[in-house]
C-alpha cells in the first residue's frame, strides 16, 4: 500500500541568473530544472484524473499535463516527450513563453493549497532535456519511417509559430509541404519579436531542423501577394494556410511620433534581435539607444523591449495607460523587468513627443488617466483623461501598444474576406472565404499569443487534411465503382 | 540547414563590372523575384551573415533567363563591402521582393524624368515604360562626371537623354563638391522645365535634392512624383523605420510608396530621419577601411 502522501505546498525554485549579472548580456534569464529538481517538482503534483484535471481543460492545446508529469516522475523523458508531442510539437518553445499563469497553472488544484505545479517549467525540462540528450531525434526518427506520403501539395505562408507547427503536422500527415517565407530567416516572431533571452535562436534552430527532417520545404525571401500571389498558389497547391501573423505596428497619432529616436517595438526588436544590432559594428544594422528610454504600453512586446534597452545600457520606463494589474504581459517577465531595474508609469498616456532642432525626440508629453468603475468588453476598468498632463525627459521611445495584420496579403488576394481591422475572416474549420485557403493564428487574431497561434496551425492542419480527403471523394469519379 | 541552402545558390552573381566611379554593376540569377516585378519596385539584399538588408532598385531584368541587373553605388559599408568583395560567381545571400508599389503607369504627355546621381538607375526602368505606352519622356541625370551612368541606354529608350556631369577633383563626394551638384541640377531643370512645359515632373536621388528640385518645379506649378527612400529595415511593412509624412499623414515607404506626390511630402522631416545613423554609419565605414587596408599589408 502507498503511503499518504504529504502536500507539499511549495513550488521546487528554478535557478535563475542574478539580475545584475543578467542586464550585462543576453545570454537566458531562467535556467530551467535540471532532472532531479524536475522530478521533486512533478512529485507535487496530485495526478488529477484525465476526465477531470482542470490544467488540461486550462491549456489551449489540451495536453495531458498529469500524465506527462507522471513520466517525469518515473525518470521517463522520452515518455513525457512522447505525450507532449501528441498536442504540441515545440514544448521548448511554449515551456518558456506561454502565460501558464492564466492558463494551466492558473487553474491547478494545488494552487488553492499552495503554489501551483510549475507545469510550464516542467514542460521546458521535458523538451531541453530531451534535446540535450538526443532523445527527439531519436522520438521523431522512429516517427519519419512511418510517415505513408502524399501527393498533395499544401502551402505555408509564413514562418511563424502558426505556420511552424501546421506545416509539421501536415508533413507527420505524409503531405508534401511548402513554406514561404518574407524575412531571410524563418521563425516569425519567435526570432525577430522574443529576444534572446527569453527565447534562445539555438532553440527555434534545432525545431527548424525537425521540419526539415520530416522533408518541409522553407523559401525565405518570398513575400506572398508581392513575389507569388495567393491566387497562384491555389493554382499550384491543393491547399494554403495563411499564417502571416500581425505584424505591422500600431503607432499613435499624436505629434512628433517621426521624431528620431521613436521606435516601433517591432523596428526595435528586429534591430537587435534578427540583425543583431547589439553587436554593431561587427554586424553592420545599427541601433540607437540613449540614457532614458521610455517604453509605451505594458504588454509582453513591452517587456521584452524595455529588458533589451535595458541591456543596452540605458534607464528603462515603461509608462501605461492602465493600472498596474491591467498589464498584459506574463507575469513572469513583469517580475524579471521588475528586477533588473525597469521603472514604471501608471495611468499615462502619450499626447505628444517633443524634439529638439535636429528632429530628435527630447520629452515626452504625457496625459494623466484615471480609472473608471466601468468596465469593457474585455473586463478592464474603463479609464479616462484627467485634463492633467506631465512632461518627461527621455531620448529613446519605444512604442509597443500592438500590431495589426500586414495590409499586402488582402490587397493583392481578391475574394478574401476581412474584418475591418484587418484581420481574415474564417469559419469553425479555419477556411477563409476562398475554398481550400485556410487561416491562422494573429493573422485572425489580431494580436494573441504563440500558443494560440500553434493551436490553429495544429487545427488547420486537420482541418485540411479532412477537406483534402473530402474534395477528392467528390472529384474522382471512380472512388465508389 | 539545406534548406537554406537551397536558396543560397538562387542568388548567383552572372556578371559584375565597374561601370562608374564607385557603381558597380551585378547581374543576378533571382528568377522568383523577376515574375512578378515591374517598374518602380524595389528589392531588399543581404550580401554577408552580418550585413544589413538594404533596398535596391533593379535597373533591368529579364524575365525569361530570370536575372535582375543591380547597380551599386559606394555610399557606406554595407555597399562599399558589396562592391568590393562580390566577384562574379560569388552569391547574395538574400534576394526579397519585388517590393513596393509599381511606378505608376498612365499617359501624362510630356514627362521630365530626373535621376540625381545613382537615382538615375531607379528612373531608368520607369522611364522606359512611361515612353512605350506613349508618354513623351526626357531624361535628365546629374552628377558627377565619373558617375555618370546608363547614358547609352536612355537615349535608346527615350525621346530625348540629358547627361550633366560635374567636375570633382577628388574621389570624395564631399559636401562642397555635391552642392555643386545641386546647384547644377536646380539650374538645368529650371532651364529644361521652361523649355520643355512638362505635364510631370518626376524624381530620384537624395531626400535634400528632391526637395532642392522640387521647389524649383513647384514655381512653375507642375505636378511633381519623387519615389522616397527613408531608412528600411525589412521593407514589407513590418518595423515602420521608413515612416515619412505624406499630405499630414503617417505612411510607410515600403508599402504606401515608394512613389508620392510631391507637394505632400514632408521632406523636412525625411532629412533629418535619413541622417539619424550617420555617425554610426562613418564608424562602420572607417573600420571596415581600417579592416581593408590591414589586409593589403
Amino acid at each position: 500500500m502507498m503511503a499518504k502522501r504529504k502536500l507539499i505546498k511549495n513550488r521546487v525554485p528554478t535557478p535563475e541568473r542574478p539580475a545584475y549579472e543578467r542586464i550585462k548580456d543576453f545570454e537566458e534569464v531562467n535556467l530551467g530544472y535540471d532532472f532531479e529538481l524536475a522530478k521533486k517538482e512533478a512529485e507535487r503534483c496530485l495526478q488529477c484524473p484525465e476526465n477531470y484535471a482542470p490544467c488540461i481543460k486550462g491549456c489551449l492545446v489540451n495536453i495531458n499535463i498529469p500524465a506527462f508529469i507522471t513520466r517525469i516522475k518515473e525518470g521517463d523523458i522520452r515518455g513525457a516527450l512522447e505525450v507532449i508531442w501528441a498536442c504540441n510539437s515545440l514544448p521548448a518553445i511554449t515551456g518558456r513563453v506561454c502565460p501558464q499563469e492564466d492558463q494551466c497553472e492558473g487553474v491547478c488544484v494545488m494552487g488553492k493549497v499552495g503554489d501551483a505545479i510549475n507545469i510550464g517549467k516542467l514542460e521546458r525540462f521535458v523538451a531541453d532535456y530531451a534535446r540535450e540528450k538526443g532523445i527527439d531525434d531519436e522520438l521523431l526518427m522512429e516517427i519519419i519511417p512511418k510517415i505513408k506520403k502524399k501527393e498533395q501539395k499544401i502551402a505555408v505562408i509564413g514562418a511563424g509559430p502558426a505556420g511552424l507547427t501546421c506545416a509539421a503536422e501536415l508533413a507527420k500527415m505524409g503531405y508534401k509541404v511548402t513554406v514561404f517565407e518574407a524575412l531571410h530567416y524563418p521563425g516569425g516572431v519567435l526570432v525577430y519579436g522574443i529576444p534572446e533571452f527569453r527565447l534562445p535562436k539555438e532553440i527555434v534552430k534545432k525545431e527548424l531542423k525537425k521540419l526539415e527532417l520530416l522533408g518541409v520545404e522553407i523559401k525565405t525571401d518570398h513575400i506572398v501577394g508581392r513575389t507569388v500571389t495567393i491566387p497562384e498558389l491555389i493554382e499550384e497547391y491543393d491547399a494554403v494556410f495563411i499564417s502571416t501573423g500581425a505584424g505591422t505596428p500600431k503607432l499613435p497619432e499624436v505629434p512628433g511620433i517621426n521624431l528620431n529616436g521613436i521606435y516601433s517595438a517591432n523596428e526595435f526588436l528586429t534591430r537587435v534581435n534578427l540583425m543583431k544590432a547589439y553587436k554593431f559594428p561587427e554586424y553592420d544594422t545599427p541601433i540607437k539607444v540613449g540614457k532614458k528610454t521610455i517604453v509605451i504600453g505594458a504588454g509582453n512586446t513591452a517587456m521584452d523591449a524595455a529588458r533589451t534597452a535595458l541591456r543596452l545600457g540605458s534607464e528603462v520606463t515603461i509608462a501605461y495607460r492602465r493600472g498596474e494589474e491591467d498589464m498584459t504581459a506574463r507575469i513572469e517577465e513583469i517580475e524579471h523587468a521588475k528586477e533588473e531595474g525597469v521603472k514604471f508609469m501608471f495611468f499615462v498616456n502619450p499626447i505628444e513627443f517633443i524634439g529638439d532642432e535636429e528632429g530628435k525626440v527630447k520629452a515626452v508629453k504625457l496625459m494623466k488617466m484615471k480609472p473608471l468603475d466601468e468596465k469593457d468588453s474585455r473586463g478592464k476598468r474603463k479609464i479616462t483623461p484627467t485634463g492633467e498632463t506631465i512632461t518627461v525627459e527621455t531620448d529613446t521611445v519605444v512604442i509597443a501598444i500592438g500590431q495589426v495584420p500586414n495590409k499586402i496579403i488582402r490587397k493583392t488576394t481578391p475574394g478574401l474576406n476581412v474584418t475591418e481591422k484587418g484581420t481574415i475572416v474564417v469559419n469553425e474549420n479555419l477556411m477563409t472565404s476562398i475554398p481550400g485557403v485556410f487561416a491562422g493564428g494573429d493573422a485572425i487574431r489580431g494580436e494573441a499569443t504563440v500558443i494560440l497561434a500553434m493551436g490553429d496551425g495544429r487545427k488547420a492542419a486537420k482541418a485540411i487534411h479532412e477537406y483534402l480527403q473530402l474534395r477528392d471523394k467528390f472529384i474522382s469519379p471512380n472512388e465508389k465503382s | 540547414m539545406s534548406a537554406r541552402t537551397e536558396v543560397l545558390i538562387v542568388y548567383k552573381i552572372l556578371e559584375r563590372k565597374e561601370i562608374a566611379m564607385r557603381n558597380v554593376w551585378f547581374k543576378v540569377h533571382a528568377p522568383h523575384v523577376v515574375k512578378m516585378l515591374q517598374p518602380g519596385q524595389f528589392v531588399i539584399v543581404r550580401a554577408f551573415e552580418s550585413g544589413e538588408r538594404i533596398p535596391l532598385t533593379p535597373v533591368m531584368w529579364d524575365k525569361e533567363e530570370g536575372w535582375i541587373g543591380l547597380i551599386v553605388f559606394t555610399r557606406g559599408k554595407t555597399t562599399l563591402q558589396i562592391n568590393t568583395e562580390l566577384k562574379e560567381g560569388d552569391y547574395f545571400l538574400n534576394v526579397a521582393g519585388p517590393l513596393g508599389n509599381p511606378a505608376p503607369m498612365k499617359r501624362y504627355g510630356k514627362i521630365l524624368a530626373i535621376g540625381l546621381y545613382t537615382g538615375i538607375v531607379e528612373v531608368f526602368p520607369i522611364a522606359k515604360a512611361w515612353q512605350e505606352m506613349g508618354n513623351e519622356v526626357h531624361t535628365l541625370q546629374v552628377t558627377f562626371e565619373p558617375m555618370i551612368l546608363l547614358k547609352d541606354e536612355l537615349e535608346k529608350a527615350v525621346s530625348k537623354h540629358t547627361a550633366v556631369g560635374v567636375p570633382i577633383d577628388s574621389e570624395k563626394s564631399s559636401p562642397e563638391n555635391m552642392k555643386n551638384v545641386t546647384t547644377k541640377a536646380r539650374e538645368v531643370v529650371r532651364n529644361m522645365i521652361k523649355d520643355l512645359k512638362p505635364d510631370l515632373v518626376f524624381m530620384v536621388g537624395p531626400v535634400g535634392d528632391q526637395k532642392a528640385i522640387f521647389e524649383v518645379v513647384r514655381e512653375f506649378n507642375v505636378p511633381m512624383l519623387v519615389d522616397l527612400h527613408p531608412i528600411m529595415v525589412d521593407g514589407t511593412g513590418m518595423c515602420g523605420a521608413c515612416r515619412v509624412t505624406v499630405g499630414g499623414k503617417v505612411r510607410f515607404a515600403c508599402v504606401d510608396g515608394p512613389t508620392f506626390n510631391a507637394y505632400e511630402v514632408d521632406f523636412d522631416e525625411l532629412i533629418k530621419r535619413s541622417g539619424y545613423y550617420r555617425d554610426l554609419e562613418m564608424r562602420a565605414m572607417q573600420e571596415y577601411m581600417q579592416k581593408l587596408q590591414g589586409g593589403a599589408q
